[in-house]
């Protein structure tokens, strides 16, 4: 339920003859938990080929409206499919060219790359590749990013939730929200600085650099140290907790801060 | 047949070794559901396709650069080939013998008790998912190492969001950093990093190379900094091991180098992905240094290696007059 908001109900146009495979059906999984609403190009038939798939795929561009797309390169066993995926993307992309793309590669980047660069016309096209084998988490992050857009809210674990379009903070109890109100200025910047690097990176770290204009006085680092040390507690006292050094906000020695999810 | 296709066929063939092998477990459950009896077999059949997967790609290799240029280098033939399948074949080793550890004693359970506990499962489990990145890098590795054979090939210079692949990277190895107890965080200055021009396949390769020492050798933190100065960027991989002798310094990018003479011997590594990343960085126009302290003397903290690979930030060929 936690990861419901992250999909938003977005469309995801799954186009891959093998969308029945074990591989395939772990990753139509992952994106309905996450909230994503996959819609697999299936086309009828006994001998379906690679061009039966580029007519449904265009087809279903304009039927369904998806919010991206996923696409394998190979299709079905004819040797002419072989590089089907790259023909389909160059349709794709001409139907429209904003269009973001994850393309699946057999092997990780592989030698198909630069054919499939050079075949997506233009450098505003949206196109990323994946190799077949990564694991759903990271097909799921992956076209996440190429989206692109930023969800309204974040969670942060279970416990609290992130509106920075009303700069808001709330903590979440059985599905109440609860607005924390100490919670403003400098320190929810701070807050929505963490969160973002958060969202979009599991191991992103926000270096002092960037965190030191939500600081003043002479010695940036400590005021910066005093006021996530008061953003730590506040959103402690929030759900009656105290966190610890290495929960929540963690600092990393003479690096910055990074904001982990909080266990239950 | 081109030398080109043929390259690929083999490449393709000993891929496919390693999807058997990667897969033994579920192809096993295919053909009788219920018994863990075909998943040695099938393994082993993917072993020996991978081997001769492996050789036909360099053999043809080899023939290939042999009729395009006339070769310099001391050692023979066989010799470089018995090198490079020396280097495979312990790489390959060990995430099969990992895997099918875990499986023969769930094997065993089996045969003595008749059932195999849940807790057995999840392991195993575990065990080829978090071996699944070994020999996704494996099979990038060979790839790459075909490429690099061939001196016409150069790289593919185009806008990289370099941010982009560090994070990717970072996606990729952090849950098994997770898994191992490890820390990996990255971070990139100034935060908005902007585009660089050069070969981002390689960047990557040459990045998941280090990250993947890194997690092999780390004790409790890994770090990749991204950083760029005038005409250049760096990317700097940081781990808190126990460190490499300064003798063996000299020898890391080594094609070859065997790490049974090291200090780091037993934790598993033929160090054949870092002479990829280094000639790899090279080719790139650019360098992979090295700097380490060892643990003996220093204080717990104090000793780590770090791994800084050097790229230009254009390096589109520059018009000659």
């Amino acid at each position: 339920m936690t990861s419901r908001s992250i999909g938003g109900g977005q469309k995801i146009l799954v186009v891959d003859d093998e969308h029945m495979s074990d591989l395939m059906r772990s990753v139509l999984r992952r994106l309905e938990a996450d909230g994503f609403r996959p819609v697999v190009v299936a086309p009828d038939g006994e001998h379906v080929t690679g061009d039966d798939y580029e007519t449904h795929t265009l087809f279903a561009l304009q039927a369904e409206r998806p919010s991206a797309v996923l696409l394998d390169v190979r299709f079905g066993e004819y040797d002419t499919d072989r590089f089907k995926g790259l023909s389909i993307l160059k349709k794709i992309v001409e139907h429209d060219s904003k269009m973001p793309v994850l393309m699946f590669t057999q092997y990780a980047q592989g030698p198909y790359r630069d054919t499939a660069v050079s075949a997506s016309l233009g450098a505003s096209a949206s196109v990323d590749f994946i190799d077949k084998l990564a694991s759903p988490e990271e097909v799921v992050l992956r076209l996440r990013r190429l989206i692109g857009s930023a969800p309204e809210t974040i969670k942060i674990g279970s416990l609290f939730e992130l509106d920075a379009d009303n700069a808001a903070v709330y903590a979440i109890d059985n599905g109440r929200r609860d607005l924390i109100r100490e919670i403003q200025g400098m320190k929810l910047d701070i807050l929505n600085e963490l969160a973002s690097a958060m969202y979009r990176s599991e191991g992103e770290l926000v270096p002092f650099s960037r965190l030191e204009r939500f600081s003043d006085g002479e010695d940036s680092r400590a005021s910066l140290r005093v006021r996530i040390r008061e953003l730590k507690v506040s959103l402690g006292r929030a759900v009656s907790r105290e966190f610890g050094a290495n929960e929540l906000i963690i600092n990393v020695r003479n690096r910055g801060y990074r904001l982990v999810n909080p266990t239950d | 047949m081109s030398g080109r296709s043929l390259k690929i066929v083999s490449v393709t063939v000993a891929s496919v070794g390693l999807a058997l092998i990667l897969l033994s477990p579920i192809i096993g459950e295919l053909i009788n559901p219920g018994s863990l009896w075909w998943i040695d077999p099938i393994a082993y059949i993917g072993a020996g396709i991978f081997i001769v997967g492996s050789l036909a790609a360099f053999t043809v290799m080899q023939l290939v650069s042999r009729t395009t240029s006339g070769t310099n280098d001391d050692r023979s033939w066989s010799q470089v080939t018995q090198d490079y399948f020396d280097t495979f074949a312990h790489d390959m080793g060990r995430p099969l013998r990992r895997i099918l550890g875990k499986q023969r004693e769930a094997r065993a359970l089996l045969n003595e008790t008749g059932e195999v506990s849940q807790h057995m499962i999840a392991e195993l489990l575990d065990e080829i998912e978090n071996q699944a990145p070994n020999f996704r890098l494996m099979i990038e590795n060979v790839r790459v190492l075909v490429d690099l054979e061939d001196r016409s090939a150069a790289p593919i210079i185009e806008p990289v969001d370099a941010a982009a692949i560090v994070r990717n990277v970072s996606d990729r190895y952090s849950p098994i950093a997770r898994e191992r107890g490890l820390e990996l965080v990255w971070w990139c200055e100034p935060s908005e990093f902007g585009l660089v021009y050069g070969d981002g396949s390689a960047l990557d390769h040459v990045i998941t190379n280090l990250v993947d020492n890194a997690t092999k050798f780390a004790e409790g933190h890994i770090e990749i900094r991204l950083t760029r100065s005038d005409s250049s960027f760096l990317v700097r991989v940081w781990d808190d091991g126990s460190g490499i002798a300064e003798s063996h310094l000299a020898h890391v990018f080594d094609r070859g180098w065997t790490p049974e003479l090291s200090a780091r011997s037993e934790k598993q590594s033929s160090g054949l992905g870092l002479f990829i990343a280094s000639s790899l960085s090279e080719r790139c126009g650019g360098e992979l240094l090295v700097e380490s302290r060892q643990s003996n003397g220093a204080s717990p903290g104090e000793h780590y290696t770090t791994f800084t690979l050097a790229l230009p930030l254009d390096n589109r060929p520059v018009a000659t007059d």
